[in-house]
């Protein structure tokens, strides 16, 4: 009874759209890649990069301004890196998104123990600080709590504004689509693919930084597969921003659900429940693959 | 072409345009001196709509300079498609709208950037013989309004119909020049293209027996593909020693008819049999795509049919590959060379060659008696054209069963001993030899002509006007 009352309350709806926030911003950093024809398996890693940079460096400066703006930076210092792997030498972008995950993985580790001599996270600090226009307002004060949600919810109409509307957007879906034609209609290419990294780079960045403000400290291994939740959400999305709204918003719903449940104390063990999510997305994309259709050139070095 | 649209740079030489030298960078280059291109495969992108692929890298953008003016750019496209009648609706996607409307988008692709030098790679090749009129009335059109016009193409009636001076190119050279088009002569065109006549190898001769043997019968064939019925009730024969041809304007189902023969498509209804042992030999349609592994040199693209081989030493390989290349006539400059760097001529020979056995030790490669052949010569030069309508008459000789599906209606009359016209998934018409032989005017392999009653008659047929 009382994971029925918790489920269909208010507070339950706007968890599930606070907890969207990694998720979303996680799938269109990836959908911008993608549309520009570079599939980018490494949000994850980029979103443990930045989650790790953001709180280190504003634990050991005592500065979030200085900790946020250097994560983002050390996000894009990546990107550019991971681009010119993927776009200059056209190194297999699923063999370079992997050895990203894997280096990051291994290069938070490292840090985390050799800074705060733990193997498993850092101390608390405060986070971002709260967004509070909207506090007293019922409802939306109970999920648009910081500027990252907030940026977040904004993102959905400023992402399909971008790509559909805009000059940039239909040259980087050119790069994406068929990038022989754009090219002889005199259109860089390889510019616009890493300017799609790039601001993958960065809406994974926000996503990090989410994540570790949230939890007002860093652990290893906290994204715990958000960013490959995140891609499975942009492909039932179909790589348009609206439709990866809805994707995320089911993913987020099974996170929420999971932590009702682990509230009310059910009998069900909690290893299970974590489970769900996973193995919630690997139905669904059973159901959805094969059925979407990605950017024509997604993944082709050009 | 490359090097006047700005893809390749000579290593030598220079380019004037409009008595100004230039130099392109990039494609860019060329559009800004107003030349303008439509290549042979099209640049198009088709999860994009018709305006989109227009305007795409030069955009028109509201005053801020970053969105779009889709308004404004459609009026712009439309008055465009208006001046020219190139009737196209801005909103459709590229993947809604057929072939021929695809190269009118490309066409309007250069009229938008004011193109003033316009370069066509082929451009008749994917059209049905009414949209072929149309686009040369559209060609008129622009020449009328001052406009150079570059016609590239392997058809030498097009040639004689559109064009005001003919360049041949053979082997990277300027090999003739005409200045009029009224005195230009037919045999010495041919001559210039083909070169030394004795090129050609073994010039077959059809032989008269016709062996009554039926190889395969297709009885009452239906298949529908997504609610769309694409064959429907089709009856088909297919006799020994004897080339069937089809003819139809692509897309009434002859993709779809050799999935069935092949076996690639199974959800079909009706009866199929095939009444004589041995396999069945494709020459696939599009070859990049079906017909070879690019990146395999010709042996090893042999190989990969009918080889029994667990192991296949590079040596045996290089023997199979000398084999193909000195039988049919290859041009290759390494033995090693993957099928890639072969022109499409060369290409098509090494296929042809796999799939009618000519390639492979007789002893170890079972008999094939039935090849389709699907545009077999579409992109192909015209020597090399001369030299697989020789083979696939001998195949015909030799008692196989040949399916010869084409768009060029020359070489279906020339070369078949019955021809069907295929519509809308029916076989609408079956003529034999002896009906349309007559209407052959020159048997010549160079350039087969063919009488423009008959072909009016079968142009009629192929958009579904049957006058009995």
């Amino acid at each position: 009874m009382d994971l029925i009352t918790s489920v269909i309350s208010l507070g339950f709806v706007a968890q599930v759209l606070r907890l969207m926030t990694p998720f979303y911003l996680g799938a269109s950093a990836a959908n911008f890649s993608e549309r520009g024809g570079v599939i980018n398996i490494s949000v994850e890693g980029f979103m443990n990069l930045s989650a790790f940079s953001f709180a280190v460096i504003s634990i050991l400066t005592g500065n979030i301004t200085a900790g946020f703006i250097l994560a983002v930076l050390i996000n894009l210092l990546f990107s550019v890196v991971f681009g010119y792997f993927t776009v200059s030498l056209k190194i297999n972008q699923i063999v370079t998104g992997v050895g990203f995950n894997l280096f990051i993985a291994g290069l938070t580790k490292f840090l985390l123990v050799y800074i705060f001599s733990s193997s498993s996270n850092t101390p608390r600090f405060e986070g971002l600080p709260e967004f509070t226009l909207f506090s007293s307002i019922p409802f939306f004060g109970l999920f648009l709590t910081d500027y990252i949600t907030l940026f977040c919810f904004l993102l959905i109409f400023i992402s399909a504004y971008i790509l559909f509307k805009t000059r940039f957007g239909l040259r980087l879906r050119s790069a994406g689509e068929n990038p022989a034609a754009g090219e002889s209609l005199g259109i860089k290419i390889r510019n616009y693919r890493y300017y799609g990294i790039l601001i993958c780079g960065f809406l994974s960045s926000l996503a990090g930084i989410w994540m570790a403000s949230n939890q007002n400290s860093y652990s290893d291994g906290m994204i715990a597969g958000r960013g490959y939740i995140a891609l499975a959400a942009m492909i039932i999305g179909k790589w348009k921003p609206v439709n990866i709204f809805f994707a995320c918003l089911m993913f987020s719903a099974f996170e929420a659900f999971e932590i009702s449940l682990q509230i009310t104390g059910s009998d069900i063990p909690s290893q299970l429940i974590q489970m769900l999510p996973y193995f919630i997305t690997i139905l669904v994309l059973i159901g959805f693959i094969g059925k979407t259709k990605p950017p024509a050139a997604d993944g082709v070095p050009y | 072409m490359n090097i006047l649209f700005g893809i390749h740079k000579p290593d030598s030489g220079y380019l004037k345009v409009f008595g100004t030298e230039v130099s392109f960078k990039s494609p860019l280059d060329a559009i800004e001196n107003n030349i303008g291109m439509v290549h042979q495969h099209f640049m198009l992108i088709d999860d994009f709509t018709v305006l989109e692929n227009v305007i795409l890298g030069d955009e028109i953008t509201k005053s801020k300079g970053l969105s779009i003016d889709f308004k404004k750019a459609g009026i712009v496209l439309n008055e465009i498609i208006d001046k020219y009648d190139l009737g196209l609706d801005v909103n459709r996607l590229i993947s809604e709208i057929s072939i021929g409307q695809q190269q009118k988008v490309e066409i309007l692709k250069l009229l938008y950037r004011r193109s003033e030098i316009l370069i066509f790679d082929e451009p008749t090749a994917v059209l049905s013989p009414v949209e072929v009129e149309h686009f040369f009335k559209i060609i008129n059109s622009f020449k009328a309004d001052g406009k150079t016009i570059i016609f590239i193409t392997h058809k030498l009636n097009e040639v004689k119909h559109i064009s005001d001076r003919v360049s041949v190119l053979r082997k990277s050279k300027l090999v003739y020049e005409s200045d009029n088009s009224n005195e230009l002569n037919i045999s010495d065109l041919s001559k210039a293209i083909v070169g030394d006549i004795n090129d050609i190898q073994n010039s077959e001769k059809r032989n008269a027996s016709v062996k009554n043997v039926e190889a395969l019968k297709l009885d009452d064939i239906s298949l529908t593909v997504n609610e769309v019925k694409i064959l429907n009730s089709l009856d088909l024969t297919l006799m020994k020693g004897e080339i069937h041809g089809i003819c139809g304007v692509e897309g009434n189902g002859q993709s779809e008819l050799v999935d069935v023969i092949y076996g690639l498509q199974k959800n079909f209804e009706g009866n199929y049999k095939k009444l004589i042992p041995g396999g069945i030999s494709l020459v696939p349609d599009d070859r990049k795509r079906k017909g070879f592994i690019k990146e395999f040199n010709i042996g090893e693209n042999i190989s990969l049919k009918g080889a029994n081989l667990n192991f296949l030493p590079s040596k045996k390989i290089n023997k199979i590959s000398e084999k193909i290349i000195s039988d049919n006539d290859v041009r290759v400059s390494d033995l090693e060379s993957p099928m890639s760097e072969l022109s499409g001529g060369n290409q098509q020979k090494v296929i042809f060659a796999r799939e009618t056995d000519s390639g492979t030790d007789s002893e170890t490669d079972s008999e094939n008696n039935i090849l389709i052949l699907v545009h077999p010569t579409r992109g192909v030069d015209i020597n090399a054209t001369a030299f697989i309508h020789s083979k696939i008459i001998s195949q015909r000789n030799e008692g196989k069963a040949v399916l010869l599906i084409s768009s060029d209606l020359d070489e279906l009359i020339s070369l078949s001993d019955r021809l069907s016209v295929l519509y809308k998934g029916e076989i609408l018409k079956t003529f034999n030899r002896d009906e349309f032989s007559r209407f052959i005017k020159s048997d010549s392999e160079i350039e087969p002509e063919t009488d423009p009653e008959f072909l009016l008659m079968l142009g009629k047929l192929m958009t579904g006007i049957n006058d009995k």
